[in-house]
């Protein structure tokens, strides 16, 4: 029988409370609660001080700082790049085959990568054959996205809640789970999404207008489609242009048409590209523009221009490799996250001229600079290619446009391919602790130069360390103090028995709704604990509970709350609806297929 | 032409100079008109919106927008009956409801309290005290409410381009002053100020009319262009969406229309 409810289990409980409460409103991020947990607890006397830092040092923490490091030299090689290459032309010209090749592709990468770095990492690929295949984008990223995280439960180190499953077991000194243990649920969840998609794609995916492209590049003659931001134009002012006039600057016609002066001559022949804000426009001298054109027609109108048919002047500034104008988005832990472009000094500090940003449904073209940035929000850029290469380099954006690769490393490809596989190997074939083998294939692609211990440091996600490391102590505090058994045995006293198959359903969406809400993380370290306890006292099997947990905290798809989700909705113009119509059967999928394999291959009844 | 506001506390003749200045430059005087022109578009009773204009705001319609909207409806008219300039505006708040409009002449109007107590006690019939007391209460409810919604205090000389005291000067010398000052080329009408006047109706068209459909929002307009900045998140920038997507008399010349739902709001926005 649980113990008598206890001041420190209240304790626990209000400060899971206030855990849950911040994660919801969000008034602080959700690392920062992590840390607030990590240092109240041990005040409160809940943990040991020991215990409070003891995350930090968690095989969860170290798998996935090493995982991390595996991603970064994988990416910086090339070697995803020379996979998925092959693969996209392999899958043809059909919608369905490039999806399936594609979910299938980043399933697999999923699988031993973080979701999310998984899903930016074709992001570009999908994109480029969006735009060269005309397909709507729409009907392919989010079956692709989906798949990036339902790849997240192929190994146990495809997802955080995966990774921290294992520690989370440890007080209960019930058997680690190894690495291919959930693979057969995780494919099954893989090919179930798959599946669904291309069987009823049409039914819950937005169809999309075709162009797949917010950009017109100049040939295109073709109506303007209410996603386009603009094309490129070339303007002559007449001889009395300055005449009677308040001088007109490149910035006045910004701010009025809503329409970028790309480039501008200098008379006798001097040509400017990228012209400063102050330009003023003088008479008889040519202008490149980009606009739409209604917008650029009604400047030329009311300011008296002449509108070319087709840029001359400019002509060979807009067809040559060198300049364009491109679309990118922000990358997952972009330095842009959270700031305006105005705040960063884009345009001076990087040199490109940022021409619109999209968000969702949303096209912003007035007003940019004051634009607070998000993951997966899409910019059109104009400028220098070798200027969106450091953009690219620096983890600001994504670029559709393949830049040159130059500066990776693609000759230590197969270097990095066999530091991943000698730590699997090692984690299969030895049963090493997952821990020590992932972090020896890391530190074998740093001594090998795959990629130097600072880019190592750097590719590491703090935020992500941090939540992992501080939630374990409030886990331990659950635990420790009888809080969990205490819970578990009151809800097991509400419900009555019942049959573990049922708790196990039960348990799977309570986690789900838990993921929907609050960090896939927190939700797991928060549940873990207490479903071991129902599971034990239910007479069910404790492990199984604990799986159901990591899997189903998975199961994220109804809103755009998973980071996977949360970069796609931008380039792939979803509203949250969009997310609802599909994710709803998902996730019912999701379940019926974790709690049914787990009938079938664990014989839980 | 210039556009004229006069802004004054109770009793202080500012009625009677606002009316000369309009007579002598043949300008329209405009005061309660606003608010009846607000009342006939937006069906809100007179009272509400001389309320919403004149007390300041309790803690709980602090929380509210109904004074927000109302005020947002007075500036439309205001807006709308100045837009072509030539007029002389002595009601409530004029200095702060035309804001970055180059053209409009901000006067303030300054009586000594023994002037304005006298005034009040011919005009109610009662004790000294008693019209001190009003004042007084007047005074700190205008302070009270340019404080809660501008965050400015209507003392502050730097709102205004003229300050006339009437203690020693006559209403016909300070209508000489404003008439002067309102010749000055500084508030000539160019054809950049005229342009942020046609913005700010606009900015105010929009924000009246959709401050009830959708909560309190805040508007820019620059050249037509709209921004829309949605302060209740992505919630409310959804149903501005639905708003906005049919076509409206509203939305009928604008150049563009764009929803914000992060990031800072200019404090230009109305």
């Amino acid at each position: 029988m649980a113990e008598q409810l206890s001041f420190d289990m209240i304790l626990v409980m209000i400060m899971i409370a206030v855990a849950v409460f911040l994660f919801v409103v969000e008034w602080i991020r959700v690392d920062v609660v992590a840390i607030l947990m990590m240092v109240t607890l041990p005040l409160l006397g809940l943990v040991t001080p020991t215990q409070a830092f003891i995350g930090l040092s968690s095989n969860a923490v170290v798998s996935i700082i090493a995982v991390i490091i595996i991603g970064a030299g994988l990416d910086k090689t090339a070697v995803i790049n020379r996979l998925t290459t092959p693969i996209v032309s392999f899958a043809g010209k059909s919608a369905n085959r490039i999806i399936i090749f594609i979910s299938l592709t980043v399933a697999f990468i999923s699988s031993f990568m973080q979701n999310i770095g998984a899903a930016a990492l074709v992001l570009p690929a999908i994109q480029r054959i969006s735009k060269s295949l005309k397909i709507p984008i729409e009907r392919l990223l989010m079956p692709i996205g989906f798949s990036a995280i339902l790849g997240g439960t192929v190994t146990l180190v495809g997802s955080s809640p995966l990774i921290l499953l294992n520690d989370l077991l440890i007080p209960f000194k019930l058997e680690p789970f190894g690495l291919f243990d959930v693979t057969p649920i995780g494919i099954a969840l893989v090919a179930s999404g798959i599946g669904c998609f291309i069987l009823l794609g049409r039914f819950i995916l937005p169809q999309g207008e075709g162009a797949g492209s917010v950009t017109e590049s100049l040939e295109t003659t073709a109506a303007e489609a209410p996603r386009v931001t603009g094309e490129m134009f070339e303007l002559h002012t007449p001889e009395t242009f300055t005449h009677y006039r308040e001088p007109v600057t490149v910035d006045l016609l910004r701010r009025r048409y809503l329409v970028n002066v790309l480039g501008l001559t200098e008379p006798p022949d001097y040509k400017v590209l990228a012209p400063a804000s102050a330009a003023v426009i003088r008479s008889d001298v040519d202008l490149l523009v980009y606009g739409r054109h209604s917008e650029v027609e009604r400047l030329a109108a009311e300011l008296e221009l002449e509108l070319k048919a087709e840029p001359q002047v400019f002509r060979d500034d807009v067809t040559e490799s060198v300049s364009g104008v491109v679309e990118a988005v922000v990358a997952p832990r972009s330095p842009l996250i959270g700031k305006t472009l105005k705040q960063q000094d884009f345009s001076r500090r990087f040199g490109v001229t940022p021409l619109a940003i999209y968000r969702e449904s949303d096209i912003y073209r007035a007003e940019i600079g004051d634009v607070l940035l998000k993951m997966g929000d899409g910019l059109v850029l104009q400028g220098p290619l070798e200027r969106m290469q450091y953009l690219s380099e620096g983890r600001y954006l994504l670029f559709a446009t393949p830049l040159d690769v130059e500066r990776m490393h693609p000759e230590k490809a197969l270097l990095a391919a066999f530091w991943l596989v000698l730590a699997l190997t090692m984690v299969m074939g030895f049963h090493i602790q997952l821990s020590v083998s992932l972090m020896t294939g890391a530190l074998g692609m740093i001594i090998t130069r795959v990629l130097t211990i600072d880019e190592a440091y750097q590719s590491v996600d703090w935020r992500t360390i941090f939540l992992l490391g501080g939630l374990i102590p409030l886990g331990i505090a659950t635990e420790k103090t009888g809080t969990a058994a205490w819970i578990a045995h009151a809800v097991l006293n509400a419900t009555g028995v019942v049959p573990p198959i049922v708790l196990l359903t039960i348990i799977a969406l309570l986690s789900t709704v838990f993921t929907l809400v609050i960090s896939n993380v927190g939700a797991t370290v928060l549940l873990v604990p207490l479903v071991v306890n129902m599971a034990l006292a239910a007479h069910a099997d404790p492990r199984m509970a604990a799986l159901v947990v990591g899997l189903a905290t998975s199961n994220s798809f109804i809103l755009p709350t998973h980071q996977v989700n949360a970069l796609y909705m931008g380039p792939g113009h979803y509203r949250s609806v969009d997310f609802m119509k599909a994710g709803i059967l998902i996730s019912i999928i999701f379940i019926v297929v974790t709690i049914g394999m787990i009938w079938l291959f664990y014989g839980v009844s | 032409m210039a556009i004229i506001t006069i802004s004054r506390g109770s009793f202080s003749h500012g009625a009677e100079v606002a009316e000369r200045v309009a007579e002598r430059l043949g300008y329209q005087c405009i005061s309660r008109e606003v608010l009846l022109d607000a009342s006939e578009r937006f069906h809100i009773p007179e009272m509400k919106l001389v309320q919403a204009i004149h007390d300041s705001p309790n803690i709980l319609q602090r929380f509210q927008f109904g004074k927000q909207a109302y005020i947002a409806y007075i500036q439309w008219a205001l807006a709308q009956r100045v837009r072509s300039g030539r007029a002389v505006y002595h009601g409530f708040a004029g200095h702060l409801l035309l804001p970055r409009i180059p053209h409009v002449l901000r006067v303030r109007i300054l009586a000594s309290m023994e002037q304005r107590v006298a005034a009040k006690m011919a005009q109610a019939r009662i004790s000294e005290r008693e019209a001190l007391a009003v004042i007084n209460k007047d005074d700190e409810e205008r302070r009270k409410w340019s404080k809660a919604l501008y965050g400015v205090d209507p003392r502050d000389s730097s709102l205004y381009d003229l300050m006339i005291r009437l203690d020693r000067l006559t209403t016909n010398e300070a209508v000489e002053l404003i008439c002067l000052a309102a010749s000055s080329p500084a508030f000539e009408v160019t054809e950049a100020a005229r342009q942020r006047m046609d913005d700010l109706a606009k900015a105010c068209e929009v924000k009246a009319w959709l401050l009830d459909q959708v909560g309190d929002i805040a508007v820019t307009c620059e050249f037509g262009n709209v921004l829309i900045y949605a302060k209740g998140g992505d919630k409310q920038a959804e149903r501005i969406r639905k708003a906005i997507s049919s076509p409206r008399e509203e939305l009928a010349d604008l150049a563009n229309i764009e929803i914000r739902t992060a990031g800072p709001i200019p404090d230009h926005a109305l």
